[in-house]
């Protein structure tokens, strides 16, 4: 670690934390794109070519699937035959040395993306290479992607992650910590992504974790979405120590989207607009291949310039409904402390958590693991806003649970007949945008090479 | 619905052995919950060998219901013919979702599933529950048992 620590020191560039925190004080907003391919020379050509078509304030390293499951053979053997077909850089099989070589090529800071349940090793040779922003937590990495790993195994994995964190930082080298609060990406209720969030977040500043990235994923619902991001500074005040910089994140719509050209730009403006009306420190941005894969580098490059557009002072006049955003942001802090303060009160929060997912009084929908009870089923209201139809056995009061339940509403499903069912009602939920902006006048995006 | 769970008719629901799709598969087991169904869903990822376990805790289950979404139901299903022929598995199988690689069905395809021992390949997921409805009649005779 001393060697890693001399070394960040001599880098002489600025750090995720750094550039969080210039933009946090000039409330600007930082653009980040997603990117990762399996060559390392393609890396190094695709971090410069992004760099240089859009300038984004911090780049990704994301990684591949193999390396995520710490396979790191199979990582190696389709290095060698077909690097092509890796979905992200093999960042432990290239190795520390080649890690330096992409940081040290880059003005940006670098964030290692990826999904892992046990992150130790990656985490080691991410430090060794310099890059101090490193995305994931015990649950948020485990539950939507895994389906059987015990959540006190990935809690267990993630804290030595955040212990070294800590040790870095009585270095003087500051780890940021993004928390993934995206989930399962579906409909997935904000107080659930925050609740999950500072979860993570406190037993990350518990380990010496001295900055968090709290991300939310854009729902979709103007109001809703501000009234999250705004809530993120107050429940950091509420549940973490003072001298722990939180920044909050928001990642542009993270479910179905749109075919047509059009229609995705529409909404990756709408996320931006988002994001600076919340006050988001940054923004992980989507782009108009998002619906047929991983984008070029010229799409990921438009991705990075059309959102950076949103924040034009010609766009000063935009606003929203304060009024009902005051009204969410309220519902959200309730509905985030009915589901935390069992936890926290607990003496041991880590068991406390475990055992609130085994019982289900922390819950997420769609998860892919048997350690979720996934019982939990959210539905849009009128208005486009995640709410809960079911909130299965969160520990939510009966107020909380028919608030939801008024306003999803009686409009639903009654205006066809027959009513939907429930599998109907969710598919067009998760479809809403594709369903609202590919109209039938809208010109689907042809020749898109995968 | 508000059948007590011990009267309930059971349904077996996963996912095929290499896909982590979990989403489809939660949408139908909450719906066929609401249609008052038992669902006993081993989620994603399940082998065979585990549709077989179940079906053996289950001997009374309606169906087993299987999605596949990444196109390799053949491979996922290999095993099931052999299965179906030792009896571990007695009760209709029904797989849906997206069969092959290539956004063309083709009728060999599914003709190579009835093969292996699928006994119903739905093209929608809307189509489970009159498939689900159709087999409990045929499972109680012409008089439909709803317990």
């Amino acid at each position: 670690m001393d060697h890693s620590v001399r070394y960040i020191n001599t880098l002489g560039k600025a750090s995720v934390h750094d550039v969080l925190t210039v933009a946090a004080r000039e409330r600007s907003l930082a653009i980040q794109p997603r990117c990762g391919v399996g060559s390392h020379e393609h890396m190094r050509q695709l971090l410069d070519d992004i760099a240089n078509r859009a300038a984004p304030d911090v780049l990704s390293l994301t990684i591949d699937s193999h390396t995520r499951l710490q396979r790191f053979d199979s990582a190696l053997r389709c290095l060698n035959t077909r690097p092509e077909s890796l979905n992200g850089y093999p960042l432990v099989t290239h190795g520390w040395r080649r890690g330096r070589e992409l940081n040290e090529g880059a003005n940006a800071p670098l964030e290692i993306r990826h999904g892992s349940p046990d992150a130790r090793i990656l985490f080691d040779v991410a430090i060794a290479s310099g890059i101090t922003s490193f995305e994931g937590g015990g649950i948020s990495y485990n539950l939507p992607y895994s389906k059987d790993v015990p959540l006190d195994v990935s809690l267990s994995a993630w804290r030595e992650v955040d212990r070294k964190c800590g040790r870095l930082a009585d270095h003087g080298v500051v780890v940021d910590r993004e928390l993934f609060g995206t989930l399962t990406a579906v409909l997935v209720p904000p107080s659930i992504s925050l609740a999950i969030s500072f979860v993570e977040a406190v037993l990350a500043a518990q380990d010496g974790v001295k900055c968090i990235s709290v991300a939310y994923p854009q729902g979709g619902n103007l109001e809703q979405d501000v009234a999250a991001l705004q809530a993120i500074p107050i429940l950091a005040r509420r549940y973490l120590p003072a001298d722990v910089a939180v920044f909050p994140v928001l990642h542009e719509f993270m479910g179905a989207f749109p075919h047509s050209r059009s229609g995705a730009e529409s909404l990756i403006l709408y996320g931006a607009f988002a994001a600076r009306l919340g006050g988001a420190t940054k923004l992980i941005t989507k782009t108009y291949q998002e619906a047929f894969g991983i984008p070029d580098t010229e799409a990921n490059a438009a991705g990075i310039r059309l959102a950076r557009m949103a924040t034009s002072p010609l766009f000063d006049f935009v606003n929203y409904d304060v009024e009902r955003c005051m009204d969410e942001r309220d519902w959200i802090l309730d509905e985030v402390d009915e589901l935390l303060s069992p936890v926290f009160s607990a003496s041991d929060l880590m068991d406390a958590v475990t055992g609130a997912f085994a019982k289900g009084t922390l819950d997420i929908p769609f998860s892919a693991s048997r350690h979720a009870k996934s019982a939990v089923v959210p539905r849009r209201d009128p208005n486009g806003a995640i709410r809960y139809l079911n909130a299965g056995h969160l520990g939510l009061s009966e107020m909380t649970r028919r608030r939801n339940r008024d306003l999803i509403g009686s409009m639903d499903g009654r205006v066809a007949s027959p009513p939907l069912s429930l599998f109907n009602s969710l598919k067009a939920d998760i479809s809403f945008f594709v369903t609202m902006l590919d109209g039938p006048g809208s010109v689907p995006e042809a020749g898109v090479e995968k | 619905m508000l059948t007590p769970k011990t009267s309930r008719r059971t349904v077996i629901l996963g996912v095929a052995a290499s896909d982590a799709h979990a989403v489809a598969n939660h949408l139908i087991a909450h719906e066929l919950d609401e249609c008052g169904y038992y669902v006993v869903n081993l989620g994603v990822c399940t082998p065979i060998a585990e549709f077989a376990a179940a079906a053996r805790e289950h001997p009374r289950a309606v169906a087993i219901l299987i999605g596949s979404l990444n196109g390799h139901a053949h491979e996922d299903l290999r095993e099931l013919a052999k299965v179906k022929e030792v009896g571990e598995i007695t009760c209709p199988v029904i797989v849906g979702g997206n069969l092959s690689v290539g956004s063309a069905k083709s009728a060999d395809s599914v003709e190579r599933l009835y093969a292996l021992g699928v006994d119903y390949v739905l093209d929608d997921a809307s189509q489970i529950v009159g498939l689900l409805t159709q087999l409990c009649e045929e499972a109680t005779g012409s008089v439909r048992n709803v317990s």
